[in-house]
């Protein structure tokens, strides 16, 4: 009793993750929960032990799992009596709620054991395991959503093309130090390549898995050609241009609709002898050339297809949440690559002191210049993913702020680390795209049966009705978000061990002789 | 080995080194003094080629190195402990002096006996290994400092004040360092403020004045010489 009570109080935070998703959502994302965050908790809790063997491990993962079950158990059973008639819906049996409580329970409790035993076991095998059950997780999750009915496998979809963008964004900002506030220009760069060479919109529909080779190598030159005036500068100017780039991208691609080139010098020719038939029209001559198809956006882009499951439809995830995967997965791997490599290291040196570096030789503007190129590559990928994934594009999804969410989601995570990135985008895009619409739901569920009948005052009840819309105050609570987090953990959820120094530091240096450096 | 003809340097229109001549032999140990701003580590940053001289010609070992980027001048053999230490603060000892090998394309076996190498020199900075850099004493910093321009394997090491703000106790150690590394048949270019321990080790010296050469020649004339006794070494 003691032990499950000491674990209820230990699972506070996952526990209430749990238990809010089932305020939410009901049914079974219970279960889904009890599963994921079991898993979570069951790795989390033997991680600041010793675990000597799988025994152990599994009793540590199996109390901390029957806890998260417990949260998650009362929170279905509040649901389903409770809550559902406060928002003017049918309230679930109480058989019904029962169910889906020992189901959250049991699941949790299994998926922690699991986990926890996993961490018994010895030193190569542990991580190979640990590995093995994530990769089965990922692989499984979208036939268990949708036996679970919880339709979140569009939201997982977007989270992964997100997670690419900020994997992409942590290369300049993270390794290499170098402030970029206009990524989502790249992103736009890779989706407009793709909506130009696989739409019917300019009769070019070339293959997708040759188009989104072309988008990353055109967002990596992109990267190029803004990087190589602009990174001689200084931190906060090039902070300032790469914001600039940031909003002239869409802009561009919103007006280039009416293109019409004449050949310069015969043009000048044509103006001084007053005869504008001498004037040689090069592009968009009888009409306006339209690249872009301005606010309207290109529409449709071309979808994969491979050989057996064919085109990819718009009605089936299944193959986008494997492909959207694989690219991640991709470029994870090409990313730790890159990190461990003679590059990697001479973005850690120019990070640190630029002087120093390039007196070791660093070419510094080189590998600045390849730190933007490469974060652009990626993001290059995730825009050819996004186009022929929502199959049109628009400049308006491109604009400062999708820049600013990236740069949230990288700071949140911390900086440097990839598992911390990766955890930033998953907190921000599900709380942005999950949570945040459904808790809008509820909240208007809950004020149009339960409180509003309830409150006389008209003018108060108007206030009631308006105020209360959590998707208006979207950008207040991401606001609020990093504040509190600047204020509390400054370094992220997962620092580098190098950023947590610089934030946390002023360790008094020790002044010791040298006289005994030599003879120590 | 090394030699700057007429060299003219300049940050932007300041001209901070006005037409420098000076040569260094293989195997010499030659110490550039001179008061504060005299233009040293001007000389240093332009040797290396992270300044490019307005005028004059810079060669080593018989090549010019006007067009050739640092970081072929680091791997031909140019490596330099600059002024201030300017370690990697966040990154440990070991990280640090990998840094110093960037430019090798040795085996990984070959850059592991050198930083050995390194660290039987400088026992001290074994031992801390694995601690950052920037939590290292002043003493430790300068060690590493120089241990890093080492590790890039360099037949002209360039030393830029490594006495600067150690105690007199460690500068002596510094300089009986900087001697063991010449008596093992390095080449190197000192250069320092403090003129009487400079001129000690070196065989040769160049007095700097304002961007100026105005005096030159074996490091036992200067220690007498009228002028430095005054102006470098603090006498009357
Ligand atoms: N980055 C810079 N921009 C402009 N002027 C500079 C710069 N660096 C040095 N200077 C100027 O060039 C001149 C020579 O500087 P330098 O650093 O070479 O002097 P120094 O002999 O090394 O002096 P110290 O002994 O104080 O280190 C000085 O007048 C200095 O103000
Ligand atoms: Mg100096």
């Amino acid at each position: 009793m003691q032990i499950i009570l000491k674990a209820l109080r230990a699972n506070l935070v996952l526990g209430a993750v749990s238990a809010f998703t089932v305020l939410l959502f009901g049914g079974w994302s219970g279960g889904v929960m009890g599963w994921l965050l079991g898993t979570a908790t069951g790795y989390l809790k033997t991680q600041d032990q010793f675990v000597p063997n799988p025994q152990v491990g599994a009793r540590i993962g199996a109390v901390n799992g029957l806890a998260l079950g417990i949260w998650t158990a009362i929170a279905n059973l509040a649901y389903g009596l409770i809550l559902r008639p406060l928002i003017g819906q049918s309230s679930v049996p109480l058989g019904q709620s029962l169910l889906y409580a020992i189901v959250s329970i049991v699941l949790a409790t299994a998926s922690a054991t699991l986990m926890g035993a996993i961490q018994g076991l010895a030193n190569p095998r542990h991580k190979q395991a640990t590995w093995f059950t994530l990769a089965f997780i990922l692989l499984i999750f979208p036939f268990v959503d949708q036996i679970a009915k919880t339709g979140w496998i569009a939201t997982v979809i977007q989270i992964q093309i997100f997670a690419m963008l900020a994997l992409g964004l942590n290369i300049p900002v993270g390794y290499a130090g170098l402030l970029d506030l206009g990524y989502a220009a790249f992103f736009a760069i890779g989706a407009y390549t793709t909506g130009m060479l696989s739409s019917p919109h300019l009769g070019i529909e070339w293959n997708f898995w040759i188009v989104i080779w072309i988008a990353a190598a055109v967002a990596a030159i992109a990267g190029i050609i803004l990087g190589a005036p602009t990174l001689p500068l200084r931190g906060d100017y090039l902070a300032i241009v790469t914001l600039g780039f940031g909003e002239i991208v869409p802009i561009v691609f919103r007006n280039l609709t009416e293109i019409k080139i004449v050949e310069p010098i015969s043009s000048l020719v044509a103006t001084i002898l007053n005869k504008p038939e001498l004037a040689i029209c090069l592009v968009g001559c009888d009409q306006p050339f339209n690249l872009t198809n301005g606010e309207a956006g290109i529409n449709p882009i071309g979808r994969p297809s491979l050989p057996i499951i064919g085109t990819f439809s718009s009605t089936n995830y299944l193959p986008w949440y494997y492909l959207v995967l694989f690219l991640v997965l991709f470029s994870m791997f090409m990313i730790n690559r890159l990190r461990n490599s003679r590059l990697g290291r001479a973005w850690t040196a120019i990070r640190e002191d630029e002087l120093a570096a390039s007196a070791m030789g660093i070419n510094r503007v080189n590998v600045k210049l390849l730190a933007f190129a490469m974060g652009a590559t990626f993001s290059g990928f995730a825009g050819a993913f996004y186009g022929s994934y929502i199959t049109a594009i628009f400049p308006s999804v491109f604009d400062f702020s999708v820049s600013v969410i990236i740069l949230c989601m990288v700071i949140l995570g911390g900086l440097g680390n990839m598992t911390g990135v990766l955890l930033g985008c998953i907190i921000i895009m599900a709380a942005d795209r999950l949570y945040l619409p459904q808790l809008a739901q509820v909240l208007k569920g809950l004020l149009n049966t339960t409180i509003l009948p309830n409150v006389a005052n008209p003018a108060l009840r108007d206030f009631l009705a308006i105020s209360f819309d959590p998707i208006q105050m979207r950008l207040f609570l991401f606001g609020l978000v990093l504040v509190v987090m600047m204020i509390v953990r400054p370094e992220g959820l997962v620092p580098n061990e190098r950023r947590k120094a610089e934030l946390h530091s002023e360790n008094s240096v020790a002044n010791e002789s040298l006289a005994d450096v030599r003879s120590a | 080995m090394l030699e700057l003809i007429d060299v003219s340097t300049y940050y932007g229109n300041i001209q901070a080194l006005k037409g420098i001549s000076l040569h260094v032999e293989a195997g010499e140990v030659v110490t550039l003094i001179g008061s504060n701003g005299a233009g040293k580590s001007t000389t240093l940053r332009t040797i290396q080629g992270l300044l490019r001289p307005r005028q004059g010609r810079i060669l080593f070992e018989g090549r010019d190195l006007q067009t050739v980027p640092t970081e072929e001048i680091v791997r031909l053999g140019i490596a330099q402990s600059p002024e201030g230490r300017m370690i990697f603060p966040r990154m440990t000892v070991l990280e640090n002096l990998e840094m110093g090998a960037f430019q090798r394309r040795d085996k990984p076996a070959v850059i592991k006996a050198d930083m050995d190498q390194v660290f039987d020199r400088f026992p001290r900075l074994r031992e801390r290994m694995t601690q950052k850099g920037g939590t290292l004493s002043g003493g430790e910093q300068q060690m590493l400092a120089i241990g890093r321009a080492l590790m890039a394997r360099p037949r002209l090491l360039l030393l830029d004040e490594p006495s600067m703000g150690l105690a007199p106790m460690l500068v002596s150690q510094i300089f009986s360092i900087i001697q063991e590394i010449s008596a093992e048949g390095m080449t190197i270019l000192l250069v320092e403020q403090n003129a009487r321990m400079a001129l000690t080790v070196a065989n040769r010296g160049y007095v700097l004045q304002t961007g100026e050469i105005v005096l030159a020649g074996d490091a036992k004339d200067l220690q007498v010489n009228e002028t430095v006794r005054k102006a470098y070494l603090g006498e009357e």
